[in-house]
């Protein structure tokens, strides 16, 4: 039976539900819960509550990666410096996990991420941590504004520049958007799955803009095809611009250079095209995720791998790809 | 031949001053013309000769040739006076005729008129002749080191085959390296199958810089005409001496090397017979009287060029290869079957330059119709055969022999082990491309599981070669997956079931799945060079023309 292009959809994202990994995530929940309380036990007056972002504290998770992020917000007379908060932070997490050989302890773009050791099941947890100072003092509070710090050349920004941003503006720019949730976890599937390097954010902000300025409507498919469609459309465009709601003068569209906005244009179109002409292609962009496949009687049918490995005798072999000659 | 349509044609051209002794022999019409143009002070001379087949070609040459051996000098006239011209295709001897003239007419005011120098590098004229009614070709290339002006020393090389030329039994060579009388030997850079190939053949070389030659471009045809130093005389002089017994008749080469164009070096072989060195023996005098001491000179005879060839890298391949970014990847083929083959062969005629191949699998006779192996090597090893096939194709290429159990058991058995999968990724890293013709989906699955820093594509067809899938890691398994079960319609019920044996196969003739290749081959050399996007595709025929479909 064809595959229906909306039902698959719905399969897909049940199938990469983080309810699939209960276990791992509290795993997850409890060291960043960990950190949370070593750095109020360390930095204790020098901050304010830390809290969650990244794609967990935004619903955009999807179970195959997911990152939580735990951002820290210093106070203004913390530290004199963006860079010296970064290294303090770095100093202390490495004190205390790395060199206590619990964890790899490595400073990131904007992040410290904190790798734990595999643990009896082998899983091995990561919580990136992000310090910010507040902008000016007692400001934190109503505006949270925060500077983070780059360690590394990205984005567009040089290492050891800082820049404003205000991560709880991100996490609220998406906030009661289940439509938009729902097609932003569809476009990091296909950028997970099929070895695209874009940036989720960019997803994110691309698809929340899709939503207000084009008219995105109709099933799973209509919304995602009407979503890529604005993306083919727009981003090649030069007058095009992606505001960051963390900071109005941050336009994130230019961490793509003009190569790179023609080839992701290029690429929507590709995906439209191959789903158009053929339903079953969708299932190459947006594969199930078999280890958590979910088969319901009105499902669509997601049959993966080869006839050739379904059970059955197995002589003669009907091996179906060829190229190369058996005798 | 129509003797009054040619005469009164010739006679009509603007420019043809009048028409001397033109007269109908049994197969060509002769004369000569008198060009006036009005570039030129005075009327040029030219016999004529229009042979049987005129307007026609024949051997690709004009069957109508002028000449006049007073322009010798002048670029494109050929030792015995005729003017080298190629004109354009005509059927009708009036049309022809004018054609031709007008050839004659622009080379007058080319190189006569204008005295134009041509852009264009043209070797030295010199006509090979046999020795013994044999004769002898010389393949090189250039050597990463450069020649001093008077350097002499040995030539090793070795024999390539002794096949037919022009009617005559010719032995090609080719020059392995130069060893100077003092210093380091300079190697010709073959692969490493032609540089340790044995020596067969010892030669001289004398590197004199400035061409061999008269007016230009005509090879000196004496030896007298070769200013050869004493040194070189003596060394000749001792060696015929020391083997005249051993090798009397024998032919050995001595390479005379002069510039061509910039650092380019060319090697002009002229043929010596042991026995018949064109050297005499003169007595040394002082004051008239012999002092017992003898020099070699050389004698007035004439010299038996053989036939050498520049084979470099960048002639070899001069006439068209893959990008570059493409020849000088080191590339892995794994899975050398019908797709395999082609592809490691057509690499190798594109000029790549480092392909190591494995598959544990043996050619069999049935394999022949639809890949690159041959009949006469009978049943062998498929990595044998092929790596012989691709040392006779190309003198550039490298080919590493592998583990043939690499894949089969070492990285099937341990690919789950995180260690292991780290030495995997290792041992492959040396490999700039992978190439998976393979199409064993349990192999697919392991590669595109490791997180692989090597250039990974997966190609496979389906049945009758309908389509071509190729894909990209990290995006192969699922791709590939789905191209077969649910996207393509691959017929696996009409088989080729040979007798006896359990293991059916496709249907499809080495042009079915050729034709595929190449254009797989086509565009995976765009888009490693950077023309195109790196998206797996499906091609497929459609409408009577092939599709590339990009996912």
């Amino acid at each position: 039976m064809a595959v229906e292009k909306s039902t698959h959809l719905d399969d897909v994202l049940k199938s990469h539900r983080m309810a699939h990994i209960d276990g791992l995530v509290s795993k997850h929940k409890n060291k960043r819960d960990e950190i949370k309380e070593a750095m109020e036990s360390k930095y204790s007056s020098d901050i304010f509550s830390p809290f969650n972002s990244g794609s967990f504290g935004k619903h955009t998770a999807i179970n195959i990666k997911f990152d939580l992020d735990l951002v820290v917000p210093f106070k203004r007379d913390s530290f004199d410096t963006i860079e010296n908060m970064f290294n303090d932070v770095y100093d202390f997490l490495y004190k205390e996990y790395h060199e206590s050989g619990i964890a790899t302890v490595r400073k990131q773009k904007v992040s410290i991420g904190v790798l734990f050791n595999a643990d009896a099941d082998g899983d091995e947890i990561n919580i990136d941590v992000v310090p910010g100072r507040e902008l000016t003092k007692d400001t934190y509070v109503d505006e949270k504004d925060l500077n983070i710090y780059f360690n590394e050349d990205t984005w567009g920004f040089t290492k050891g520049t800082y820049t404003k941003t205000n991560i709880q503006a991100q996490i609220d720019h998406i906030k009661a958007k289940d439509n938009e949730r729902k097609v932003i976890r569809l476009l990091k599937i296909w950028k997970n799955t099929n070895g695209e390097k874009y940036k989720s954010f960019l997803l994110e902000l691309l698809t929340i803009k899709a939503f207000d300025k084009a008219t995105i409507s109709g099933n799973n498919w209509g919304k995602l095809k009407g979503v890529m469609t604005y993306i083919k459309d727009n981003i090649t465009k030069d007058e095009f611009t992606l505001k960051d709601p963390g900071n109005s003068n941050n336009d994130v569209v230019k961490s793509l250079d003009s190569w790179g906005r023609q080839a992701l244009s290029s690429k929507m179109d590709t995906m439209i095209t191959r789903i158009e002409e053929n339903a079953e292609n969708i299932k190459f962009y947006f594969p199930i995720n078999e280890d958590f496949e979910v088969k319901e009687e009105n499902s669509s049918n997601s049959s993966y791998g080869l006839k050739g490995s379904s059970v059955g005798p197995s002589i003669p072999s009907n091996n179906q790809r060829f190229g190369q000659d058996e005798l | 031949m129509n003797f009054d349509l040619i005469n009164s044609t010739i006679s009509k051209i603007p420019f043809v001053k009048k028409i001397n002794n033109i007269e109908q022999r049994e197969f060509s019409i002769v004369g000569n013309v008198e060009i006036l143009l009005e570039e030129l002070q005075d009327s040029l001379s030219f016999d004529f000769q229009i042979n049987l087949e005129y307007p026609l070609k024949s051997y690709d040459s004009e069957s109508i040739n002028f000449s006049n051996k007073d322009l010798v000098s002048y670029n494109h006239v050929m030792q015995n006076g005729n003017i080298c011209i190629h004109t354009s295709h005509s059927i009708s001897i009036t049309e022809k005729l004018k054609i031709d003239f007008n050839a004659l007419k622009d080379w007058i005011i080319k190189y006569i008129v204008n005295q134009d120098e041509d852009l264009n590098y043209e070797h030295i004229v010199a006509a090979e002749s046999p020795i013994n009614d044999i004769s002898y070709s010389f393949i090189f290339t250039e050597c990463k080191e450069s020649f001093s002006k008077g350097e002499l020393g040995t030539v090793k090389l070795s024999l390539l085959n002794d096949g037919m030329l022009r009617g005559r039994t010719n032995y090609n060579f080719f020059i392995k390296k130069f060893i100077p009388i003092s210093g380091d030997s300079k190697n010709c850079q073959w692969n490493q199958y032609y540089n340790r190939q044995k020596t067969q053949l010892e030669g001289l070389y004398y590197y004199v810089e400035d061409a061999p030659v008269t007016q230009g471009r005509f090879a000196y045809t004496k030896w007298s005409e070769l200013s050869l130093p004493t040194d070189l005389l003596n060394l000749l002089h001792e060696y015929e001496r020391e083997n005249f017994n051993k090798l009397r008749g024998k032919v050995i080469p001595l390479f005379i090397g002069y510039k061509t164009v910039g650092t380019e070096i060319h090697w002009q072989a002229a043929l010596l017979e042991v026995g018949k060195f064109p050297i005499e023996g003169v007595a040394e005098r002082i004051n008239g009287r012999k002092n017992g001491k003898w020099n070699s000179f050389l004698v007035d005879a004439e010299i038996s060029w053989g036939l050498t060839r520049n084979s470099s890298y960048e002639y070899f391949f001069g006439r068209g290869v893959f990008s570059k970014e493409l020849t000088e990847k080191k590339i892995l083929i794994i899975g050398i079957g019908a797709v395999g083959s082609m592809i490691a062969q057509t690499l190798t005629r594109s000029g790549c330059k480092y392909i190591d191949f494995i598959d544990h699998d043996i050619k069999e006779p049935e394999n022949v119709c639809r890949s690159e192996y041959r009949f006469a090597n009978g049943i062998t090893n498929k990595t044998a055969e092929l790596e012989k096939i691709l040392y006779e194709i190309s003198p550039f290429l490298n080919s590493a022999k592998l583990n043939d159990n690499y894949f089969e058991k070492l990285v099937k058995s341990f690919y789950t082990d995180p260690e292991r999968q780290k030495k995997f990724i290792d041992d492959l890293k040396p490999y700039d491309l992978i190439v998976d013709c393979s199409t064993d989906n349990d192999l697919m699955y392991v590669l595109n599981s490791l997180e692989l820093e090597t250039e990974l594509i997966n190609l496979s067809i389906t049945n009758h070669a309908k389509e071509l899938i190729c894909a990209f890691h990290p995006n192969i398994y699922k791709f590939v997956n789905n191209q077969f079960s649910n996207v393509l319609n691959n017929d696996v019920e009409d088989l080729y079931e040979p007798t006896g044996c359990w293991s059916p196969t496709f249907r499809a003739s080495y042009n079915d799945i050729n034709t595929l290749v190449q254009l797989a081959l086509k565009h995976l050399n765009r888009i490693i060079s950077g023309e195109k996007a790196k998206n797996n595709f499906v091609i497929q025929e459609a409408d009577n023309s092939l599709k590339i479909i990009e996912f």
